[in-house]
């Protein structure tokens, strides 16, 4: 045991640390979990960690949100400790059923909702008339690759926001096609859960994709997969885009002007993983000022302060481990207040939290949630 | 204590569109996924936490081709010590009585006090191999066991019964034990895990390194032939509502009055 406890300080820098607290302090769940990730660090550094580890049901509670890490002041990584402790636990293999479903599923079908590979582009049949979708896997090129992710190909709802994006992209002329069923999980959640085997395995099977039909230009609309492809996928490989930068671009250079009204009051919510770990806050919200009609408002926590909706870091496979408010109803209840009728947001994962805790407020008469996407979809054409 | 668990390698068919092929014996496996039967994964997890509480050794043994290696190291990863594969082109076809022969043999060369499999595999589903083995190796068994307690020389089982009763035995070891679903909650082994085990290896027996003769095994061992496999027919009487969810809840809604589902 001892052995290990070392390489856990020395693995995870944890001497630096001096227990100021930032990083529990700005933990979205600190306030409703047992997860206090500062005293993890002394723990680590102390060489107490894997004492009654199995029992640490709150390790699995953290969203990745990577505040912790964003505000440490001596830049250290304490969201890396909790994925090396999962790691530990995943080795070991007593980790909460539905985490053993998920990336079982991830596993065998490439996807951790579970739907086969054989039935990964069943969305393509939503898609409006005369509208054909490259795939590259099928012998087509185009300038693009459009890097679809799971939970669009799996999830009925956000198989819509695929809708209104395609709309969107055909609109503004973005040459794009997809890898269709060759396309496997990114593996953003995968590796946060602890699985880093599985997640180079579902790499290097991606990497082979793009090298096979020579891909050098991705996009993708799901902000955990534009996160690993930017920052963990191997460097030079690819160019990586989320779609809210591909669409600002279009609007900036004038491509397209839109001229139809959507004469809403919206709030944008910002996805942790493309906005506080990845910096792209101005985009989205010049789309939306782009749109007539539209009164933009925002939350006080927004921006880097944005709340998370808990949906990351394996928290759409896990339970949390407490009783204690949703955030996501947090975030729907602050909507209601700034008096908006739509919550606007760029993620699949921030959609169907958001859109699930309207509905557990008893809100859905009042506040509904879209995606950025579906609102451009009604204006653009 | 030296555990011996039976393991089987299925398809998983829960999610996919299942066909049949074209010898109208089977499904179409083509486009399947395979995995380790279901039951089975409850009867390793449970030989497992035995070993790491009482020692001992436990020993893993599939009937299949080399597609079954993968099942049996994923067994290995768990924490099985040894794994057996048994392979004839002679075992094509055989039943659950055949099976359970040629498992009968292969136990019979390894030192054991006790067997474990699962109730019964995902596809076929006849739950026999496990009740079958303990006949002919003259030993006593329980099927169904949703509890087991090592008592020195005993195991005491608790078996599921219907309507949630259970009937509770004590049994002389070396016995076997089909194993029901819930009994643990099976780990999971990672993509490392595997990779640890992967130049384990996996002693493969064929029907001559067995005391079988062909007529025992395969189609001419079995007792049930298998003659046809098809699709239920579709009934009539069944209507699939379509539109948007609001539009379908409000017919089905007026469905359930109209029928007096609802007042």
């Amino acid at each position: 045991m001892e052995v290990i406890e070392q390489k856990i300080a020395e693995r995870f820098d944890l001497y630096g640390c001096f227990q100021c607290g930032k990083c529990t302090g700005g933990c979205p769940v600190s306030l409703k979990s047992k997860l206090n990730i500062r005293r993890l660090m002394i723990e680590g550094i102390l060489e107490k960690i894997t004492e009654n580890i199995n029992e640490k049901k709150e390790i699995w509670d953290c969203t990745t949100c990577k505040t912790c890490t964003i505000r440490c002041p001596r830049g250290l990584k304490p969201m890396d400790l909790i994925i090396g402790i999962r790691s530990l636990l995943v080795e070991e293999g007593h980790i909460p059923k539905t985490i053993i479903e998920a990336m079982e599923n991830a596993y065998k079908h490439g996807n951790p909702w579970g739907k086969p590979k054989g039935k990964r582009t069943e969305w393509l049949r939503l898609m409006p008339e005369g509208i054909r979708i490259k795939d590259f896997s099928q012998g087509d090129s185009a300038q693009y690759l459009y890097f679809i992710g799971c939970t669009a190909s799996s999830d009925p709802r956000v198989q819509q926001v695929l809708k209104s994006l395609v709309i969107c992209l055909q609109n503004l002329g973005i040459d794009f096609g997809i890898l269709g069923s060759a396309e496997l999980c990114c593996g953003n959640e995968i590796r946060r859960m602890g699985e880093k085997g599985l997640f180079e395995e579902l790499m290097e099977a991606n990497l082979k994709s793009f090298e096979t039909y020579r891909i050098e230009h991705i996009f993708t609309a799901c902000p955990h997969g534009f996160n690993t492809l930017k920052n963990e996928y191997p460097e030079g490989k690819f160019e990586i885009l989320h779609t809210t930068q591909i669409i600002a671009k279009c609007i900036e250079e004038g491509k397209i002007s839109l001229k139809k009204e959507f004469k809403k009051t919206l709030v944008y919510h910002d996805p942790c993983f493309l906005g506080k770990q990845n910096n792209i806050f101005d985009e989205p919200r010049l789309i939306l000022d782009a749109i007539p009609g539209v009164i933009l408002k925002e939350f006080d926590r927004s921006r880097q302060r944005s709340l998370c909706c808990e949906g990351g870091g394996g928290r759409m496979w896990v339970e949390a481990s407490s009783e204690g408010q949703r955030l996501a109803e947090i975030r729907v209840k602050d909507a209601i207040e700034l008096g908006v009728d739509i919550i606007v947001t760029a993620c699949p994962f921030c959609l169907l939290t958001l859109e699930d805790a309207v509905k557990t407020t008893g809100n859905e008469e009042k506040i509904c949630v879209m995606d950025l996407s579906e609102l451009l979809a009604e204006v653009i054409q | 204590m030296n555990i011996i668990v039976c393991v089987k390698r299925v398809p998983e068919t829960s999610e996919a569109d299942i066909f049949i092929d074209r010898s109208e014996k089977d499904i179409d496996k083509s486009g399947l996924t395979f995995d380790l039967n279901e039951w089975d994964s409850y009867a390793i997890e449970e030989a497992i936490s035995l070993k790491e509480k009482l020692g001992g050794t436990v020993t893993v043994i599939s009937m299949g081709g080399e597609e079954s290696n993968e099942t049996l190291r994923k067994c290995l990863a768990m924490g099985a010590d040894e794994a057996i594969r048994l392979n004839d082109p002679s075992f094509e076809g055989s039943d659950g009585y055949a099976t359970a022969k040629v498992l009968a043999e292969a136990i019979r060369k390894i030192p054991y006090d006790l067997i474990i499999t699962g109730a019964q595999a995902e596809d076929d589903s006849y739950g026999q191999v496990g009740v079958t083995l303990a006949e002919l190796l003259k030993i006593p068994h329980a099927a169904l066991v949703n509890r087991l307690e090592i008592k020195g020389k005993i195991v005491r089982v608790h078996r599921e019964l219907e309507g949630g009763l259970e009937e509770v035995l004590e049994i002389d070891l070396p016995a076997v034990l089909t194993i029901q679903t819930g009994i643990n909650e099976p780990r999971y082994v990672s993509i490392m895990g595997i990779r640890k085990v992967a130049k384990k290896e996996i002693k493969v027996l064929g029907r001559s390194d067995l005391n079988l003769k062909p007529e025992d095994v395969g189609i001419l061992g079995s007792n049930i032939r298998l003659e046809k496999v098809f699709l239920p027919p579709s009934g009539e009487g069944a209507t699939i509502l379509e539109g948007k969810p609001e539009e379908v809840a409000l017919r089905f809604l007026e469905i359930l009055r109209e029928k007096g589902g609802v007042s």
